[in-house]
């Protein structure tokens, strides 16, 4: 059998017909893990199935669609950019596929999106205006770009030069600026100088993860550049969707491998169980709570590096090169657990769909701001099991999970606390910067 | 649209606007292949279409006003579960009415009667799940954790743990069924209360019509509610443990443990299954077939064909792995008991026990048939027989030799006989012969051999349970009836006087055999000549 040449470059949708015609419909990407299958309740993580319940939004549903798209047997329609965009391309389908069958149905995901902007069909027209904010004003929210750093108000002071670089993204520079303050005193109470950007910009997440690929490059490539300028070996986030665009998503669409960035990338869930675990950080502070970690898909099964592939596929569907597949095994799950779990008082308790299981909050990727009701819906469901477990608080790692589920915890009158992992370790060391 | 907007109207008003689609995507979503079981061959290609339409029930007297309503307006209609069953359980007619039944997931459970009542939008693993909380278990059916339950106890239903509790129609129990007319008939006690304890009478049985031999896949109405009969299990938990694809139960070995021995022969396999059952200890036995082996070793697709290049035939021949699983239902000393009479018994027949791990990946909670596409991309089990382990054995050596004709496009297995197993302590066996290829090939051959195992059954005598809608009709029912087909057909004409459920099955692979060229020569049988579809 004559071998055929593939690549992992997402810019070609052709690239992945292969995984898109293997789809069997097992539908290990809308069920939870069978091994972990809860019961009854609580038994998928694919927010988009789950709420459209049609075949047709799951990913066996969108592999089969997204092949007629490509072999020109289906038309675009509202209802197919429906299916394409009210996704939260949150990456339980993809590692559930990867549980047995190792087709990579995320990077097909975002191949149909790129190509749905190639065909002038893509993204949705809020996405458009968000690019266009993103573009001009360098935020997503269409904010003055001045007040990017007004959450510094605090009397906290970045150093000029320092071998860790705060990447605060949009979300925490403008909405939730607590974050960012509780990051930058764990940092300081830990006794680690930071820097900020000269003039930090959006990451481009939204850009990305629309399909706007060559405007997400040069967002890309900016940043790039911005940071090597300032010889940070270090570049942290509190933001997941930004960890996973620096760590993930840049090397992608820039052909390189995560390594070859120069500069390593951390997510401060990692940074602070490192520091606690070596005594730099003390979590002396008692918090009495009863709380669940919600898992950031970004920060969690999404998280692995990533590393340019490509090759030739022959007999059986072999490829050559080997190619370590990215199946979300490595995510970043234990760390904010240990930490949460080292502080006083708390008591961690987990929901039945945790890790790599998780269900999204639904905000991610675009979703909120094209599919605001799906997202709210996605964050209920996830409320309906912090209730389940009988938590007073949710707490994630992530300003965009901490925005959605805020909001919907607003439109239901509940007392649940919704906090960012930041402000739980800001509490435990007292923000006074005792923590050593 | 595919069918008027008359009629969609009427079903729309049924289930609501948010639950019918004619939108060619959300069809588009809905095809039949070219990936899962036995897709990608002749028979999806030739057989299967889209549907014109896809509605999602919520309720039964939902779905009997649908089937009305198709049978009004001459509406084609497949029941749909979770669509896993590949080409089969699709739309073979264009404008087709696809009803998509995962929104009918009522779940009760009754733990004093050792009872679960579930919709069809049920599925294995969360059914076995909210049993073992309550310590029960039932069987995962080896088509997975994720198929409907109802769909497979009304289809094939077992796993290596039929050897303890036996196959499916035994646990089946109250039952609503919507005839292919809109009727509803309830089975078993249901029929006189809305208690569905029972299986059998005093209300109409008709078990033996909902499976046949293993299911009619549709033909014949829909299930949308089953009682099905769970059994007691041990009293500690199997904890789930890893992180994906590393997932695993954690089995409490004082309760449960699985064991493999080498055994020295195939016949020493087959011995160790009949004393074990004269014994009667063990919850499961069942030969390990080589290539699981190396699935379970590999980390990918291509460490599987390296480790799976270095085997030969005399590997594959010199190969028997017999794999036990024990469980001490009533104690800890019924465990320690079985372990000690099966040791004896593996003694005594020069096999020995291999290290094994203490826990379950498959058959519990986790039946791992997606990871049957992992080798090649393509695979469909061509036969079962349940019979017995005598004829078990002769009827994977014989489908081996007939395979090696169509090797390629079948995937090298250097002769392994397939997977044989006991059921029902030992008053059955079983024989599953499973083949694999690359849908990137010409499948012209598999389609074949499919077609050619039907034939060696007939030769070889052979008790196959692929008849009726599996194999060409006129093919098997003369020979397995002798007028089975005849009156498969008069029951279906019976059921469904204006053909609209799921048509043109229970003929459908003897029309595939007059549509696709490639089969033409193989048909030497009489039968009615099946036009193309118009």
């Amino acid at each position: 059998m004559p071998t055929e040449k593939v690549s992992l470059d997402v810019t070609e949708a052709a690239n992945f017909i292969f995984d898109m015609s293997r789809c069997i419909k097992c539908k290990g990407c809308t069920w939870v893990d069978h091994i972990y299958m809860p019961g009854v309740k609580y038994s998928t993580r694919c927010p988009s199935a789950t709420r459209y319940l049609f075949d047709s939004y799951g990913a066996y549903g969108k592999m089969r669609i997204g092949l007629a798209l490509l072999e020109g047997r289906l038309e675009y329609s509202d209802e197919l950019l429906k299916i394409l965009y009210a996704c939260t391309l949150c990456g339980a389908c993809d590692v559930g596929c990867k549980r047995n069958l190792d087709l990579e149905i995320e990077l097909a995901l975002e191949a149909l999106r790129i190509q749905a902007v190639k065909d002038g069909k893509g993204p949705m027209p809020e996405h458009k205006k968000i690019a266009k904010n993103i573009m001009e004003k360098h935020n997503s929210f269409g904010a003055p770009h001045k007040n990017r750093t007004k959450w510094l108000a605090d009397g906290i002071k970045p150093s000029p030069k320092a071998d860790v670089l705060y990447f605060v993204g949009c979300s925490a520079s403008y909405v939730h600026p607590e974050i960012a303050q509780a990051t930058a005193k764990i940092l300081d109470a830990s006794g680690t100088p930071f820097m900020l950007l000269p003039d930090e910009r959006c990451c481009g997440n939204i850009l990305y993860s629309v399909g706007m690929v060559d405007e997400a490059r040069e967002v890309a490539q900016q940043n790039i550049d911005a940071v090597r300028q300032t010889g940070a070996k270090t570049l942290l986030t509190s933001c997941a969707e930004g960890y996973r665009m620096w760590k993930v998503d840049y090397p992608k669409i820039l052909n390189m491998s995560t390594a070859d960035l120069g500069f390593e990338v951390v997510h401060l869930t990692e940074y602070v169980d490192g520091l606690v675990k070596d005594g730099a950080l003390k979590l002396a502070n008692r918090v009495d709570l009863r709380l669940t970690y919600h898992d950031p898909c970004s920060l969690s099964r999404l998280s692995e590096p990533w590393v340019p592939w490509e090759g030739e596929r022959g007999l059986w569907g072999v490829v050559d090169p080997p190619l370590e597949r990215r199946r979300g095994t490595n995510g970043v799950y234990q760390p904010p657990r240990d930490v949460l779990s080292s502080i006083p008082g708390v008591e961690l308790t987990e929901m039945p769909r945790m890790r790599e299981n998780a269900f999204c909050c639904g905000a991610g990727r675009g979703t909120k701001e094209a599919f605001p009701d799906f997202a709210s819906w996605a964050a209920e469901q996830r409320l309906m099991e912090v209730k389940e477990v009988g938590a007073e608080a949710i707490v994630s790692a992530c300003p965009w999970c901490k925005d959605n589920f805020s909001e919907a915890v607003g439109n239901n009158g509940s007392d649940l606390k919704v906090l960012d992992f930041s402000e739980l370790v800001l509490s435990a060391i007292g923000s006074t910067g005792q923590g050593r | 649209m595919a069918i008027s907007k008359e009629a969609y109207s009427v079903l729309e008003s049924i289930v609501g606007p948010e639950y019918i689609s004619a939108d060619p995507a959300i069809c588009e979503g809905y095809r039949a292949g070219p990936g899962g079981y036995e897709c990608g061959l002749g028979y999806e290609r030739v057989m299967t279409r889209v549907p014109g339409c896809v509605v999602m029930p919520r309720t039964t007297e939902e779905v009997q006003r649908i089937v009305k309503v198709c049978n009004r307006y001459g509406i084609p209609y497949v029941p749909y579960s979770t669509g896993f069953y590949g080409a089969r359980s699709h739309p073979h007619v264009s404008d087709a009415l696809l009803i998509d039944l995962k929104r009918m997931d009522d779940f009760e459970i009754d733990d004093k009667h050792l009872y679960a009542v579930v919709g069809s939008g049920v599925v294995y693993s969360q059914l076995q799940e909210e049993a073992m909380k309550r310590g029960m278990y039932i069987i995962v059916g080896g088509g997975g954790s994720q198929v409907s339950a109802i769909a497979n106890m009304i289809g094939d239903g077992w796993s290596p743990l039929s050897y303890r509790i036996g196959l499916p129609h035994r646990r089946i129990l109250g039952t609503e069924l919507v005839l292919p007319d809109g009727e509803l008939v309830r089975l078993g006690s249901l029929a006189f209360q809305d208690d569905p304890f029972w299986g059998e009478g005093p209300g109409p049985d008709l078990r033996g019509l909902l499976r046949g031999f293993t299911g009619h896949r549709g033909f014949l109405g829909i299930v949308t509610r089953m009682a099905i009969k769970l059994l007691p299990f041990q009293p500690e938990r199997l904890e789930p443990t890893g992180i994906s694809p590393h997932t695993t139960l954690q089995l409490p070995t004082n309760r449960v443990k699985w064991i493999n021995f080498t055994m020295p022969s195939k016949d020493s396999m087959q011995q160790a299954m009949v004393e074990m059952a004269k014994a009667e200890i063990g919850g499961a036995v069942t030969k390990v077939p080589i290539f699981w082996r190396a699935i379970a070793r590999a980390g990918s697709k291509e460490e599987f064909w390296e480790l799976w290049s270095k085997e030969t035939e005399e590997t594959i021949r010199d190969f028997h792995v017999l794999r036990v699983l024990l469980i001490g239902f009533t104690s800890e000393e019924q465990l320690e008991y079985e372990e000690r009479v099966l040791m004896d018994i593996i003694g005594e027949l020069g096999g020995e026990a291999r290290r094994t791990r203490p826990t379950d990946e498959s058959w519990f909670k986790n039946a791992d048939s997606a990871g049957m596409w992992l080798m090649c991309g393509g695979y469909v089990s061509v036969d079962y027989v349940i019979e017995t382990v005598e004829h078990a054995i002769p009827h994977g050596e014989n489908y081996a030799k007939l395979k090696r004709n169509y090797t390629p496009p079948l995937m090298p297995d250097y002769g392994d006989p397939g997977w044989f197993q006991s059921f029902e302590l030992g008053h059955q066996g079983y024989s599953e012969f499973l083949v694999y290829w690359d849908p990137s090939e010409n499948t012209d051959g598999v389609d074949q051999f499919y077609l050619e195992t039907s034939k060696e059954n007939i030769r070889k005598r052979f008790y196959t349970s692929l008849l009726g809608s599996h194999q060409p009709l006129y093919l098997t029912g003369p020979a397995f009836g002798p007028n089975y087909h005849k009156w498969l057909l008069e029951v279906k004409e019976e059921f469904d006087p204006n053909h609209v459920c799921h048509p043109p099955v229970p003929l459908a692979h003897d029309a595939f055999v007059e549509r696709a060229e490639w089969m033409k020569p193989l048909k030497d049988w009489e039968g009615p000549a099946i036009a193309d579809e118009p």
